[in-house]
């Protein structure tokens, strides 16, 4: 296969406009389209949005505060300001989303008392994805969310953490990066709908249907324990990083920490610990017997347990992965910061503070028709709004 | 099928969670999924309660890829596809002649996504992971869990679904390109570089600030704010997550528990003084909870206006949430598939006005559509298709 030759500069979604009004529940979803280079219109009101305010922040040369948050989740918008208590500016929000194709919204349209279906009727072809926390009817539909609590009612908390912490949640906020993914899904789906057909369409996303979306083995447990040898009932409880197939864990090597597994073929591990003479009793016939399988695999376990802890955890890693063990050496975000994995594949992207430029995340995927942006930068509040609105004829404020 | 991906052929070589993820949801939206099995290969068909899991609403195909006919057939499937989708490590559609390079002479439209686990190329490029490997060397393990430990991590593959409603997004992106430009594309997706992605702040501050960040527990990462923990309420390991974000809500939170009071303590006054004294704190709101059914504090709380909510497990999801109930959000597929009966199942979370998911139906037995997918997709007369059949090719 040959290596791709793209750089990342541009964007494959420039025939689109978008209409952002995603707080932190969907940001995530305007963000990955925005960055796939679609002219994408974000709304605040006139003393800015709020996540501006997120941390954690870097000053510049100038001793201006920068939101990092926000340099990450609202860059390469344009920024029109909107007060939403002024009747007329209210009507200019209604002919911004008459000039868009999609519209992602958490709930600013309703402040506005725009309704949506009104907006389809002056423009059939256009996709309204509205995003609430719990859904826009039913018992829990007026509760309030934070990640937290969504990850809570929505499953993920209770999966994480171990039998000695109380229930804990991820780094950041990813049940709102996970909403965010299925508003950008919902968003592009219904375009090319519209495409294709001239109709647009209210696509409605909940929070807290997107986080139970995204939880691996814990429905297959409600449903199919009965089906899995490893399931004791119809609930797996948190247990820290051990997996619920038993066969990975984090253990501790002598100077660092390192995600053990003996998938995808146990006997090429136990070969292994053989190779080196620290095998124990793996070799009793009672553990060859199929029906023991997995009475060998929690025994090897503990031997691996044993042999790790005197291992250097940089070199154990590299040694398994020359084996083509899946083990995954545990990184802080510097070591992270210097992966030569990212390195080769070109991966980082700049991101403008005011004047400065500051390394950071680039695309999670590599394109070769249309190379992603490579440079990344936050409007100032309202910066485009007079040029935004003169397009649509509404420069009058 | 319906649904407003209708039309879109995808031709699907995934297996485990990620890729078979992005494909459910392709499925899902109205596009004719053809996944490609083998009884050769165990593991990736309907006989593992995971796979029926992750592959509803898609066609089955067998094809025996060591064979010359099986190769072939897959590369003229794939030049009738929009979509070919991947997640093997780099190079094994190559060794079977369906390379991006092959297919992408004879069909110069086809969104080719590779999902791979490091990604094509670089020193690692060879790597082997599963999303735990991912989590690792992404930093999300260390960055999740409690000051002083770095064991404990996302406890379920999360990154499979990410990686997976990444490659969602770029397909879909790659189709509106394609509409304008008559152009598909490759694109490579690293699920580790999806992993990174997720924890882009942290990173951001360290570049900018120097600063490495630490697992904080509960802590909000991005504001200033207590509480936000989780607390213990009466039962067996019942939680309820509690978290003020505003000193609105703090007001409200201090008199919906009775204890106006703690808004007039100098140690409680701000967001700042109660995360300087945030031990005490959760202390005094814990000696609450833990009296408490974790549901009537979720009410108590939520209705004087304050973000609260149960720990709730998978159990408490299917059985007791009156909100997915009420939303219709688990349900059975029409039809039983490769199985004896309907397959339970969490609907897409997306629900369109015009193009609604109406239609969901089981994984299907290995090779249970051949016939269809072959007279639909390469016009082949039945009984080449049986002559296929009795030589191996189809199984």
């Amino acid at each position: 296969m040959r290596p791709m030759e793209s750089s990342r500069t541009e964007g494959i979604l420039q025939t689109i406009r978008v209409l952002d009004l995603a707080d932190e529940r969907a940001i995530y979803g305007s963000k990955l389209i925005a960055d796939l280079g679609a002219d994408v219109i974000r709304v605040e009101p006139p003393d800015g949005d709020r996540l501006r305010l997120r941390g954690p922040f870097a000053s510049d040369n100038d001793g201006e505060e920068h939101s990092l948050y926000y340099a990450y989740y609202g860059s390469n918008r344009r920024s029109v300001t909107i007060d939403l208590g002024n009747a007329r500016e209210r009507e200019t929000l209604r002919q911004l989303a008459l000039s868009s194709d999609v519209v992602i919204d958490t709930g600013t349209l309703a402040s506005a008392d725009i309704d949506v279906f009104d907006l389809l009727e002056a423009k059939p072809e256009l996709v309204i994805v509205l995003v609430t926390s719990f859904g826009s009817s039913g018992p829990w539909a007026e509760y309030l969310t934070s990640d937290l609590v969504a990850g809570a009612l929505g499953g993920f908390v209770a999966t994480t953490g171990d039998v000695d912490t109380q229930p804990l949640k991820a780094y950041g906020e990813l049940n709102f990066t996970t909403t965010g993914l299925y508003a950008a899904i919902g968003s592009l789906t219904a375009l090319r709908h519209a495409r294709e057909t001239g109709e647009g369409q209210v696509v409605e996303l909940a929070v807290h249907e997107a986080v139970p979306s995204c939880l691996e083995h814990v429905l297959m447990w409600g449903w199919f324990h009965n089906d899995l040898p490893m399931a004791k009932d119809d609930v797996l409880a948190r247990r820290g990083s051990l997996h619920w197939s038993d066969m990975y864990e984090v253990m501790d090597a002598s100077d660092g920490s390192i995600m053990i597994t003996t998938t995808p073929d146990p006997m090429k591990q136990l070969a292994w610990l053989v190779e080196m003479g620290v095998e124990q009793d793996l070799l009793d016939p009672k553990y060859g017997d199929p029906e023991q399988h997995r009475m060998m695999v929690m025994r090897m376990m503990e031997v691996l347990r044993d042999w790790v802890a005197q291992q250097n955890v940089e070199d154990l890693f590299f040694e398994a992965q020359e084996r083509h063990f899946p083990y995954g050496w545990i990184l802080s975000p510097d070591r992270v910061a210097q992966s030569p994995q990212l390195e080769a594949r070109d991966w980082w992207m700049n991101y403008q503070l005011g004047a400065h430029i500051v390394r950071g995340p680039g695309a999670p995927y590599l394109l070769e028709e249309k190379p992603i942006r490579k440079e990344s930068s936050v409007s100032e509040v309202g910066a485009d709004t007079r040029e935004v609105l003169e397009k649509i004829g509404w420069v009058e404020r | 099928m319906t649904g407003a991906l209708k039309g879109i052929r995808v031709l699907d070589f995934t297996h485990v969670l990620a890729g078979p993820y992005a494909t459910r949801i392709l499925g899902d939206l109205g596009a004719d999924v053809v996944k490609v099995v083998s009884e050769k290969r165990p593991g990736n068909t309907p006989d593992s309660t995971y796979y029926r899991m992750w592959n509803r609403n898609k066609r089955s195909l067998s094809l025996d890829m060591s064979t010359e006919h099986g190769r072939e057939i897959a590369r003229a499937l794939a030049e009738r596809a929009d979509i070919v989708i991947e997640n093997f490590s780099p190079g094994v559609l190559d060794r079977w002649g369906i390379g991006y390079d092959v297919v992408s002479k004879g069909n110069t439209g086809v969104i080719y996504i590779q999902m791979s686990g490091m990604g094509d190329g670089g020193p690692w490029g060879d790597f082997v992971s599963f999303a735990a490997t991912v989590h690792a060397l992404a930093g999300l393990t260390y960055l999740t869990g409690v000051p002083g430990r770095e064991d404990i991590g996302i406890g379920n593959s999360f990154n499979d679904h990410q990686a997976g409603l990444h490659a969602v997004t770029i397909m879909l992106a790659a189709i509106e390109y394609r509409r304008t430009t008559g152009k598909g594309q490759r694109v490579d997706l690293a699920q580790y570089e999806v992993g990174v992605a997720l924890t882009g702040t942290a990173l951001l501050d360290y570049f900018a600030n120097g600063n490495v960040q630490k697992p904080v527990g509960n802590r909000h990462q991005h504001e200033i704010v207590a509480p936000h923990d989780t607390y213990p309420c009466l039962g067996n390991d019942r939680w309820v997550a509690i978290t003020v974000m505003t000193e609105v809500q703090w007001q409200n939170f201090c008199t919906a528990i009775g204890r106006s009071e703690w808004t007039g303590d100098p140690r409680f006054a701000t967001a700042l003084a109660r995360v300087e004294h945030l031990e005490e704190l959760n202390n005094r709101i814990a000696d609450w909870t833990m009296k408490l059914d974790a549901y009537d504090v979720q009410e108590l709380l939520q209705n004087a206006g304050v973000p609260a909510g149960v720990v709730q497990t998978g159990k408490d999801l299917l059985q007791r949430d009156p909100q997915l109930s009420h939303s219709g959000f688990f349900r059975k597929t029409i039809d039983a598939g490769a199985y004896n009966e309907a397959t339970p199942f969490e609907r897409i979370p997306l629900q369109f006005s015009r193009t609604p998911v109406e239609e969901y139906r089981a994984p299907r037995a290995v090779g249970a559509d051949n016939a269809e997918i072959l007279s639909e997709w390469l016009e082949m007369a039945e009984q080449d298709i049986q002559l296929e059949e009795q030589i191996g090719t189809l199984r």
